[in-house]
């Protein structure tokens, strides 16, 4: 499909309609009727967070916040006993996200219990571990917390934050390679999910906060890999409609925030070479939906997690479309 | 509850998806040597009929397409906290039968 740019209208349409149908399949992800897929879970109130609903679904921040652990964390279902950091992270995201917007004591004393248990379970190396997920990409959802943390000004043990911040960014900028990306030969031997993921949860929001000009180049190399193995189709990793949902949605907010703040970095990511490559990758995930939803892969039955993801990757891409690089930061956390 | 497939159907090197009721079977033919396993991941739910194959010493592995986890294709054992499913295949001449055990298959989406 050849496409440079898509009707703002046509997509505030589908985004809506694809909305409609998550809300209508509440009871699949809703804690509030039972206990869930806490990843599921959270997928679903990014989608309500950046489609601005909270406050119409508080009671859904509230339960999650109800099956928190005593020591901060989640776990990944929501019965289960032990908290692991990956899960935790997403969830914690949500609450400090959606309480941006709710300003509830409760909640707020959730986030703080959440950085509380990232500033227990850091290594000594600056990462983070769980065995559900390759060590990377475990690091980079604390960081992306920590990045929301202090870029909305939460103070609990802010010292502490900023120091364990650093770290994991110090452990993901040294494990970059030499082409630009970040690889785990066991989890992420191509380098491209892991590489869309450090960019944009983890790196990028340090140019933001602190103006980090070695965080910048670092992430104009990752976007520069990822631009680099996009295939013929707009696809990445052989028509892996998550993968390509994130690398989309990392170039975009890369792409913006760099040419903002850090536009020397670019070199020729910048300019004419930049539209059509995202474009053309949101084109595949328009051509990849199913009537109910998107699926892991052309041609599969839809799932709810990667609907979620497809709805979350339209609002933004309707931010990239409006070139206002602050409001696609907000669609992080990454700004007020 | 049985799949039958015609061994012709599945070549080496071969790979393919088929039902027993709502149950999806990945079948591979790996150098001659036919497995089948549960096409749902249980970490994420991504589909092994996309995976990587790997040859190691203690036999196949497939790689979930999606986060990297694998499997074990004789025993579906992995490292990762998550076991797959894999099933008997049975030659009879030119086909060959799957048995699919009715109950703990299905991983929810």
């Amino acid at each position: 499909m050849e496409v440079d740019t898509f009707a703002d209208a046509a997509l505030a349409r589908l985004t809506d309609a694809e909305l409609a149908s998550l809300v209508a399949e509440r009871a699949s992800w809703s804690l509030t009727y039972g206990p869930q897929d806490l990843e599921l879970v959270a997928h679903a109130l990014r989608c309500i967070l950046h489609a601005e609903r909270v406050p119409a679904m508080r009671a859904e921040f509230e339960a999650l916040a109800g099956v928190q652990h005593r020591d901060g964390g989640f776990a990944p279902r929501s019965a289960d006993a032990e908290s692991t950091v990956w899960v935790s992270a997403f969830c914690a995201l949500m609450l400090i996200r959606g309480n941006a917007v709710l300003a509830s004591e409760p909640l707020a004393r959730s986030v703080r219990g959440a950085i509380d248990y990232f500033l227990d379970t850091q290594e000594r190396d600056g990462r983070w571990v769980d065995p559900r997920w390759a060590d990377l990409d475990t690091t980079s959802h604390p960081v992306s917390f920590f990045n929301v943390v202090l870029a909305l000004g939460e103070t609990h043990r802010r010292a502490d934050v900023e120091r364990a911040w650093r770290a994991g960014l110090g452990f993901i900028l040294a494990a970059q390679a030499g082409d630009g990306g970040w690889y785990d030969a066991e989890f992420h031997p191509s380098g491209v999910e892991i590489t869309a993921h450090l960019i944009q949860d983890a790196l990028v929001a340090a140019v933001l906060l602190e103006g980090r000009a070695d965080v910048a180049s670092s992430c104009a190399r990752g976007l520069g890999k990822l631009r680099s193995v996009q295939g013929a189709s707009g696809s990445w990793d052989d028509d892996n409609v998550d993968h390509t949902m994130d690398c989309v949605r990392s170039s975009m907010l890369v792409a913006r925030l760099l040419a903002r703040h850090a536009p020397e970095t670019l070199g020729d990511l910048a300019g004419g070479s930049e539209p059509g490559w995202i474009d053309r990758g949101l084109a595949w995930i328009l051509a990849a939906k199913n009537p109910s939803g998107w699926p892991d892969f052309p041609g599969m039955e839809s799932n709810l997690e990667r609907s979620c993801d497809g709805i979350d990757t339209l609002i933004k891409y309707r931010a990239y479309l409006g070139r206002d690089p602050e409001r696609l930061a907000r669609l992080w956390g990454y700004a007020r | 509850m049985r799949v039958e497939l015609e061994l012709a159907a599945l070549p080496p090197g071969s790979r393919r998806l088929v039902r027993a009721g709502t149950v999806e079977v990945a079948v591979f033919n790996v150098d001659g040597e036919i497995f089948a396993i549960n096409n749902v991941c249980p970490h994420r739910g991504g589909p092994l009929i996309r995976g990587l194959l790997q040859r190691t010493e203690a036999g196949p592995v497939v790689r979930c397409p999606m986060h990297g986890w694998a499997f074990c294709m004789t025993n579906g054992a992995s490292v990762r906290p998550g076991r797959a499913t894999v099933y008997p295949v049975a030659f009879h001449g030119e086909r060959i039968t799957i048995e699919v055990e009715a109950g703990s298959l299905e991983v929810p989406r």
